[in-house]
């Protein structure tokens, strides 16, 4: 089962890389900002401050984001799909692993991610 | 030589029988002296111990909103113990305090409900559950305490979150704040000590689909923000309950409260009758034991 995750993630991976590249994914961006901070979608605005970014009232859970263009989108992927597999103690839920948010969903945050200065 | 040996034994002996009369309660004692350890240490100077306890906290905050050298007594106010806005906007909601109305209330249920003084004759208990019952191998929470004796005279059990119930513990535990009171939970058999380290296990465990612990929150993440929401301390959690909370426009018991932190873990809430409720009210109630009780009170 873990095994059969873990292909499924790597496959979407192979999937992502596709659509990075692509320059008009100003859409998906888009999307993924309005998970990011939507409540009752990703909700990841409770826990995280994005740099350069205005957001209403983020928490202090997690990391203020920054930097993270200079990720691969696998990385991203893999943090949020799961966080588990870099930080075994992790507090930050495995939004992909436990179907909170799906494959396209994830893409789209790691579009947005990847405008994060 | 032979009579230090005697002594010696006769010591050990006397230490075996101290043992056996309050070891129940000796691994939940030591969880709240660390416990207490740790919030103490945590709060006692956020902005200087940021690298250790609040690593995604910014300096200005630390330095602008956070009080230092919190002690043993401050928790029981939850995040406005540590938070000065929250503490400034607390301290206004109480010059009005909006459950007086649910005190009276209860008093006149404590006085007017058939059974309830002849099962509670002294009010002022709200700090002495849970109890474990050794006849049933149970957790009773003060909720249950109440419905079983509404149904031992022969009347239906009011709903455990909200309403009769609440109003009846309101005065309960305003009873007890005025007597003095602290919280003063009892470990005293081996079925209510396995009860406490199940209610801690659940305390501790990883649930719902979002994977957090009530300790995620509650002791690692507590003084860091979800959203503008500051997480209170486990420690103080069950001081003051019922609680009037502005987002309910009412009172509520902490079955209540904790079926909406489940939502929060991503979890499908327990029954508020469950002794999975229960034992881990059990479990929060010794980590605040000491504590003054001072409930009702406020919160957002
Ligand atoms: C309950 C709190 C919580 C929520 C909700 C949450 N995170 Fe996190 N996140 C954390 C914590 C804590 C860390 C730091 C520990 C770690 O890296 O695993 C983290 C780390 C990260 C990192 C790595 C940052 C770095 O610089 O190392 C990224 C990227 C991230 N989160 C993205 C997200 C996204 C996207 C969402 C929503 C889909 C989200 N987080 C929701 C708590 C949370
Ligand atoms: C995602 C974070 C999160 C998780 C997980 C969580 N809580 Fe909470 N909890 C909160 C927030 C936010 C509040 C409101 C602010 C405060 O007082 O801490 C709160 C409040 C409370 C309160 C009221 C405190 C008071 O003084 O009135 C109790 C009791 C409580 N939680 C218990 C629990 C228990 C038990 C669990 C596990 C079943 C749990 N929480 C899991 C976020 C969480």
């Amino acid at each position: 089962m873990q095994r059969m995750k873990l292909f499924l993630a790597a496959s979407a991976m192979a999937g992502l890389l596709s659509v990075g590249a692509s320059a008009g994914n100003a859409d998906l961006v888009k999307q993924g900002e309005k998970i990011f901070n939507t409540k009752k979608i990703g909700n990841c605005l409770a826990c995280h401050a994005v740099n350069g970014k205005n957001i209403n009232n983020p928490g202090t859970l997690g990391p203020k984001l920054q930097g993270l263009s200079a990720w691969p989108a696998e990385a991203l992927y893999a943090k949020v799909y799961n966080p588990y597999t870099t930080n075994p103690i992790s507090a930050m839920p495995p939004f992909g692993l436990n179907g909170v948010l799906d494959d396209h969903q994830i893409k789209a945050v790691v579009a947005y991610l990847k405008t994060v200065k | 030589m032979i009579k230090k040996v005697v002594t010696a034994s006769v010591l050990a002996l006397v230490g075996v029988a101290a043992l056996n009369a309050g070891t129940y309660n000796a691994q939940a004692e030591k969880d709240r002296q660390a416990l207490v350890k740790y919030f103490e240490k945590k709060f006692a100077n956020p902005e200087k111990s940021k690298n250790q306890f609040f690593p995604y906290t910014s300096d200005k905050e630390l330095k602008d909103n956070y009080a230092k050298g919190l002690k043993f007594n401050d928790f029981r106010l939850g995040s406005y113990a540590f938070s000065k806005e929250g503490k400034s906007q607390y301290d206004e909601l109480n010059e009005m305090p909006p459950y007086e109305d649910n005190v009276d209330a209860g008093e006149e249920l404590y006085n007017s409900t058939k059974g309830i003084k002849q099962c509670f004759p002294d009010p002022a208990i709200a700090g002495e559950y849970p109890k474990f019952d050794d006849k049933s191998g149970k957790v009773v929470t003060l909720e249950a305490a109440i419905n079983d004796c509404l149904k031992a005279n022969g009347q239906k059990p009011w709903n455990m979150k909200k309403g009769k119930l609440a109003d009846l513990e309101a005065y309960f535990a305003a009873k007890s704040k005025e007597a003095g009171k602290k919280v003063d939970i009892k470990i005293q058999s081996k079925a209510a000590a396995a009860a406490y380290e199940s209610g801690k296990k659940i305390y501790y465990s990883q649930r719902g689909y979002l994977k957090l612990s009530c300790a995620t929150c509650h002791v690692q993440g507590a003084g860091e923000r979800v959203r503008r929401e500051y997480l209170s301390p486990l420690l103080g959690h069950t001081t003051h309950f019922p609680v009037y909370r502005l987002k309910w426009q009412g009172l509520g018991t902490m079955e209540r409260r904790i079926g909406g932190c489940e939502k929060n873990q991503g979890e499908n809430p327990h029954k508020a009758n469950s002794q999975w409720v229960a034992k881990m009210i059990y479990f929060m109630s010794y980590m605040s034991n000491g504590l003054p009780v001072d409930g009702p009170d406020i919160r957002k």
